[in-house]
Parts: C-alpha cells; structure tokens; sequence
C-alpha cells in the first residue's frame, strides 16, 4: 500500500502511522513533509479535502497540522499530521494544490500558525485586528466576555478545565 | 418645522390612532435572515401562512425602504457592527424583531464568535423565541409589535433611537481614536459594557 | 345685450378656487402632517451611504473609471447617426445617379475613419 511505498522510497520519513477501520493515518516530520506530498501526488491523491490544526499541547511540540488526502482514482484516503512547535511555520501547499488556500488562512487565523509561502495569510473568519486565536487551549471559549457564559456556570471557564490539568 | 403643538389634545390622540393604524398596518420588513430562522421566514411569507395579510408583502432589503428589521437567524460579532449600520441607516420610523433565540440571547452559541442576543447593540421591540420559531409564533410576534405600535404617541421622542445614534456616534469616534476596525471597536464596547455590569452598548 | 361684468369671470373665479385648493393641498400634505406626524430625525450615520451595512470600498460614488465606457459612446453615437442617414437614402437611391454616389462618398469618409478608429485599438475591450 502507499505507506510501504513512501517507507520504500523515503526512509524515516514516517513517524508512526495507525489505522483505524481503513482510515490510514501518517505521521510526519515537518522537515520531510514536502517530499512526503511530492510522492503521494505522485502516487494519485491529488485531491487535498482539509488542512486543520490541533493544539495538542503537548510537551515537545504543541500543535499538529492535520491534511486529508482523496485517491480519487482509488477512493483511498489518506491523513497526514506534522507535528509543529509554537512559532514554527509549515510550508504552504498553496502551490501545488489551490484548495489549500483559505484551509491555511483558516488555521492561521485559528491557531496562529503561520504557512511559508503563502500568498495571503490573512485572517479568514475572525476580523483582521482580533486579538489571538481562537482555537487554542489557552483562549477562553466565551472571548473574555463575562456575561457570555454567565448563568452556565464555570464548567467552561478557563481555570476550571480539568481535560488537560 | 419639527412640531407643530395642538393644544386639543383630544384631536391629537385621534390623529395618534389614525397614524399608528396606518403604520402598524403597513409594515414592510427588512429581513436581515441570516440562518436557518430565514427559511422559517420565507416559509411565512409563502401562501399557506401568508405573512402579506399584515401588509408586509413589500420585502425591501434597502433601510431606507422599510420600516422594520426582521433579525432572522445568528448574528456573529463579526456581523454586529454591520447590523447597526443597517439600523443606523433606516428611516424612521423603524421598529427591530429579533427572530429565533439566535438574536434574542445568542441561542445556543455561547462563544466568543456569537453576539449574545442582538439587543447588546440595537434596540429590540420584539423578541420571538424558537430555534426556529414555527411561522405562526412569528406572525404573533408581529401581531404584539403591531399591539405595541398601536400604543404609541406621536410627540413621544423614541429615548432608545436618540441613545443608539449617541452610541453610533461613540463607536465612530473610537475608531477614529484608536485605528481600529469597526469590528473589533464594536467588540470592545460590548466587553466594556458587560464588565461594567450592564450589557447594552447603546 | 351685454352683462355689466366679464362672461370670463367666472373662469377666473374656478381658476382661482383651484389655485387656493390646490395650495391648501400642497400646504396641509407637505408642511401641516409631516409637522405633526414626521419623525423628524436626522443624524450623521443615518445619511451614509448604503453599502449593505459594509464600510465603503471606496470614498464617495464619484470614483475613477475607465475611459473605454466614454470612447464606446462616442463611436456608437457617430455610427447610429450615419446609419440614420442611411435610412432615408435606402428608399430613393434609384432615382438619380448623384444620390447614389453621393452617399457612397460619405460613406467612404466614415470607412477611413472606421479603419483608424479599428487600428487604434478602440474597438479592443479589454485592453
């Protein structure tokens, strides 16, 4: 299958995949990962569906950047996640495929993280001076706003998480 | 002129009803439909709940064609301060019916990206709740703001109108002090005023 | 035998009762209502310009735009008018020579300047 193909062809590039019911899942480093998509383009998924983020927080890197891949000619899906650190950049996909565009002005106005090479990294969904980003942990999920969540009570406040105490 | 004052006030209030009869029977809608209470709206305006029964069949979507705002659906903070222009735009005498919990309270979304309830940043007459509210509690919605507009005197000055454009105009100002967008200067205001213990920006 | 007054003047009387109604009219409809039921309300955010709820792309509607739209016009206005000339000329060409000739010269005049306008570039819309 691919993976045993990209194994072949690029050694190590692979961190560690899983798979979940035929749901194939990579993980890459951030160095490799061009040579990565080079070969899969190659190989028939030319079709790029999402680019997305996670912030993970974890403790050697914070984010991982999620891709989903359609072999439109085998139906094969394909999921790439490179792990990225707080300040890191990934390298922009717009070239090679156009529907990575808005997807990483979406994640760069979610996550903050930016894309090299990208035409226009500007903000997508929030307005262009919104102070942070909204889908990190570390943004209160009411914006600071003290009577958006005030009669749910403080399950949803920061200090209150207890996912990732 | 800006008033003439009768003294027979007996003839003032005939003039009030017959004026309120006619506005409150001519209601022509703004529908600011921006999610799913839009299509309870077009549902309203079709045949079988016939919403131009009221004499709102004239949808105009220019502020300075109608007289009354339906909000029709969540409006983001992104969206809010484009909401108080179309507001600000509007002649009067204009009227505002948040439709759906959307616009009334921000509905389900309690976030940092959903205004909660659009009364923060324009005064609101009517509230019909629903997620989306069924036709016929819209058209009562509408039947209340009509009950309420019968009510009205001509000579009462509208202290919520007078208070929006007060608010308009502070918005301006902060954009021109500070260089920001009416996005996020509209954003702030709705902060200041929650930490200030009321909610209302205008 | 002759009235002591003018038979006009009752004219003159319907001339004038229609002068006063018609003010009265324009007086009570125009001044005497909107003072009593016009909110009368104008405010500086209310006389904005309406660019759906958005700030103005651009300052003022009296912006720059390309001088195609004017060159269009102008050629469409010269050609329409000869081809008005045609019209009549069409009908009776056949009657004399001359008329034929003649026609043909000022057609030709338009033909150069058709030819120039074409080589220009002024017929190219996208330029």
């Amino acid at each position: 299958m691919v993976i045993e193909r990209i194994e072949a062809q690029l050694p190590g590039a692979i961190l560690e995949h899983h798979a979940f019911r035929g749901d194939e899942t990579i993980i890459v480093a951030g160095t490799r990962f061009l040579d990565v998509v080079d070969l899969i383009f190659g190989e028939g998924y030319q079709l790029l569906l999402d680019v997305t983020a996670v912030d993970l927080e974890a403790p050697d890197y914070r984010f991982e950047v999620v891709y989903h891949w359609l072999n439109l000619a085998s139906q094969a899906r394909l999921r790439i996640k490179v792990p990225v650190a707080e300040g890191a950049a990934q390298p922009s996909l717009v070239s090679r495929f156009k529907s990575a565009d808005w997807a990483e002005r979406e994640v760069f106005d979610l996550f903050g993280i930016p894309f090299e090479g990208h035409p226009n990294l500007t903000r997508l969904l929030m307005w262009e001076d919104f102070p942070g980003h909204p889908l990190r942990k570390d943004f209160p999920l009411d914006g600071g706003d003290l009577f958006c969540s005030q009669d749910i009570g403080a399950s949803f406040a920061p200090e209150a998480r207890s996912l990732n105490a | 002129m800006a008033g003439i004052n009768l003294d027979d006030s007996v003839m003032t209030t005939r003039l009030d009803s017959v004026v309120n009869w006619a506005r409150k029977n001519s209601l022509w809608p703004l529908p600011f439909g921006t999610a799913c209470c839009a299509i309870e709206f077009m549902s309203m305006m079709a045949s079988r709940y016939d919403f131009s029964r009221f004499g709102a069949e004239a949808l105009r979507f220019s502020p300075r064609q109608s007289d009354m705002l339906l909000v029709l659906g969540t409006v983001t903070n992104k969206q809010a301060p484009v909401l108080r222009q179309i507001y600000a735009q509007m002649a009067e005498p204009k009227w505002v019916v948040a439709v759906g919990v959307c616009a009334s309270s921000g509905g389900m979304y309690r976030t940092y990206a959903t205004l909660q309830g659009i009364d923060r940043v324009v005064p609101v007459d009517v509230y019909v709740p629903g997620c989306p509210p069924r036709p016929e509690t819209m058209i009562y919605g509408v039947m209340e703001l009509q009950k309420q507009i019968s009510r009205e005197s001509l000579s009462a000055r509208k202290d919520h109108i007078e208070r929006f454009y007060q608010s308009m105009a502070r918005q301006e100002e902060l954009q021109r002090a500070k260089g920001l967008t009416s996005y996020q200067v509209v954003r702030e205001m709705v902060l200041e005023a929650g930490a200030a213990g009321g909610q209302q920006i205008w | 035998m002759t009235p002591a007054f003018s038979p006009f003047l009752p004219v003159l009387l319907l001339f004038l009762i229609a002068l006063g109604v018609g003010a009265a009219i324009l007086v009570v409809s125009g001044k005497i209502l909107p003072g009593l039921m016009k909110p009368d309300n104008p405010q500086a955010a209310k006389l904005t310009p309406y660019e759906c709820g958005a700030p103005p792309l651009q300052q003022g509607a009296r912006h720059r735009y390309s001088v195609k739209f004017y060159l269009v016009a102008m050629l469409f206005i010269l050609f329409d008018v000869e081809a008005a000339f045609l019209l009549p000329w069409a009908v009776q060409y056949k009657t004399h020579l001359g008329t034929f000739w003649a026609m043909l010269g000022f057609l030709a005049t338009l033909l150069v300047g058709y030819i120039y306008v074409w080589g220009k570039g002024a017929l190219d819309w996208e330029r």
